[in-house]
């Protein structure tokens, strides 16, 4: 179930991969989706892409991801705003990460603290 | 030593030959086709025709392909753009999919495909003798002049090109040449200085919130036959385009490799 879950959320992904947008979306893995359980470090709402910077926490250490999303006119059609997320808001992101194993990676989906969720998060 | 002041600012004045071409404005003829008087330069007393014009209020986002609408059509190339068509393919197989990239992401992609851009909005501002398509990507304008004037002899190649319009009903008709040959139809899609795009734009008949473009793209170097496709945008009557500073969130510098890199 879980590797099918995946193989939709990826189908789904493609289909909602702009054909050409600021920059090609090859250096990301849009087959993969993780989750990441993260604190908000700085949001950027701006063109060409918005952004959320964020720290996750591990027993290793924390690590700060910087995750690229679509433009401000599409979130917002998400139901995305400028003050969606704050700095210090824990929450849980779903992330195409970048193929090269940096941390980071192109927005899927979110849990925002009050338990709503935006994007994809299947 | 006030006027020895004077003599001195005089002095740089003379010294910097490019400075004197500041403040003075170009003295440009009426374009061939317009009528000195007449035209986009002369706006006023022809407000009120703009009146009989289609309703395209409000800001339009591309409609992407519904699924299971099966493979996006394709040019069809031929000769030497065939063969570079080919070595892109290539490239990006090798390169596990990673498209190599010649300049900035900053850069914007020029006609055609910035009419084609799923993430960032249109207006349409219709004006006497012109309609302007500001895009929100990169805060690009675009000018169709429908005043009547004929194409430039020689246009300066450009990422706009030069785009000449007119109104057949509620349709309006353009023809843009003069595209800059380092731009491309599509991404790996290589085109030359004779490309040519016609398009026709109106409402959808049976939605009048959907825009429709006709878009037929001809080059007798590259293209074995005309390309045609169409690109449907959907209305967002009360929406408005957001800024685009490319530079204030230049996240994707483009390395010595030509690879995009992610910051």
């Amino acid at each position: 179930m879980k590797r099918f879950r995946t193989l939709l959320a990826a189908a789904v992904a493609a289909l909602a991969i702009p054909a050409a947008a600021h920059h090609s979306y090859s250096m990301f893995d849009m087959n993969k989706t993780i989750v990441l359980d993260a604190e908000v470090v700085r949001f950027k709402w701006q063109n060409p892409h918005a952004f959320i910077e964020a720290d996750v926490t591990s027993p290793a250490g924390t690590e700060r991801w910087a995750i690229e999303m679509t433009s401000p006119n599409n979130l917002a059609q998400e139901g995305w705003k400028r003050t969606s997320l704050r700095p210090g808001d824990r929450v849980r992101i779903w992330v195409h990460p970048l193929r090269s194993g940096a941390r980071g990676g192109s927005y899927a989906g979110v849990r925002l603290p009050d338990g709503s969720t935006l994007g994809d998060v299947s | 030593m006030k006027r020895v002041f004077g003599i001195a600012l005089a002095g740089s004045l003379l010294a910097a030959p490019a400075l004197a071409q500041l403040g003075t404005a170009t003295q440009s003829p009426p374009p061939p086709g317009v009528e000195e008087g007449k035209g986009a330069a002369h706006p006023k007393g022809q407000y009120a025709a703009l009146d009989a014009l289609p309703d395209w209020g409000g800001i339009w986002f591309v409609i992407p392909n519904p699924p299971g609408s099966g493979a996006a059509a394709q040019p069809r190339l031929k000769g030497d753009y065939l063969a570079r068509r080919e070595a892109w393919l290539a490239e990006v197989r090798s390169r596990d999919g990673v498209v190599r990239r010649n300049r900035s992401n900053c850069s914007p992609p020029g006609m055609p495909r910035i009419m084609r851009l799923a993430q960032y909005p249109y207006e349409f501002i219709f004006a006497p003798g012109r309609v302007t398509i500001n895009q929100e990507a990169w805060m690009q304008t675009r000018t169709i002049w429908t005043d009547g004037r004929l194409h430039e002899e020689d246009p300066d190649p450009s990422f706009m090109g030069d785009s000449v319009g007119h109104w057949e009903g509620d349709t309006l008709v353009v023809v843009t040449k003069g595209i800059s040959d380092e731009l491309e139809i599509d991404s790996g899609w290589p085109h030359s200085d004779q490309f040519v795009l016609t398009e026709r734009i109106h409402l959808d008949p049976n939605d009048p919130d959907v825009l429709i473009n006709e878009m037929r793209m001809e080059d007798p170097e590259a293209l074995a036959e005309p390309f045609q496709v169409t690109t449907r945008y959907r209305r967002d009557r009360y929406g408005k385009l957001l800024e685009f500073q490319c530079s204030e969130n230049d996240r994707n510098p483009v390395n010595e490799e030509g690879e995009t890199e992610y910051l």
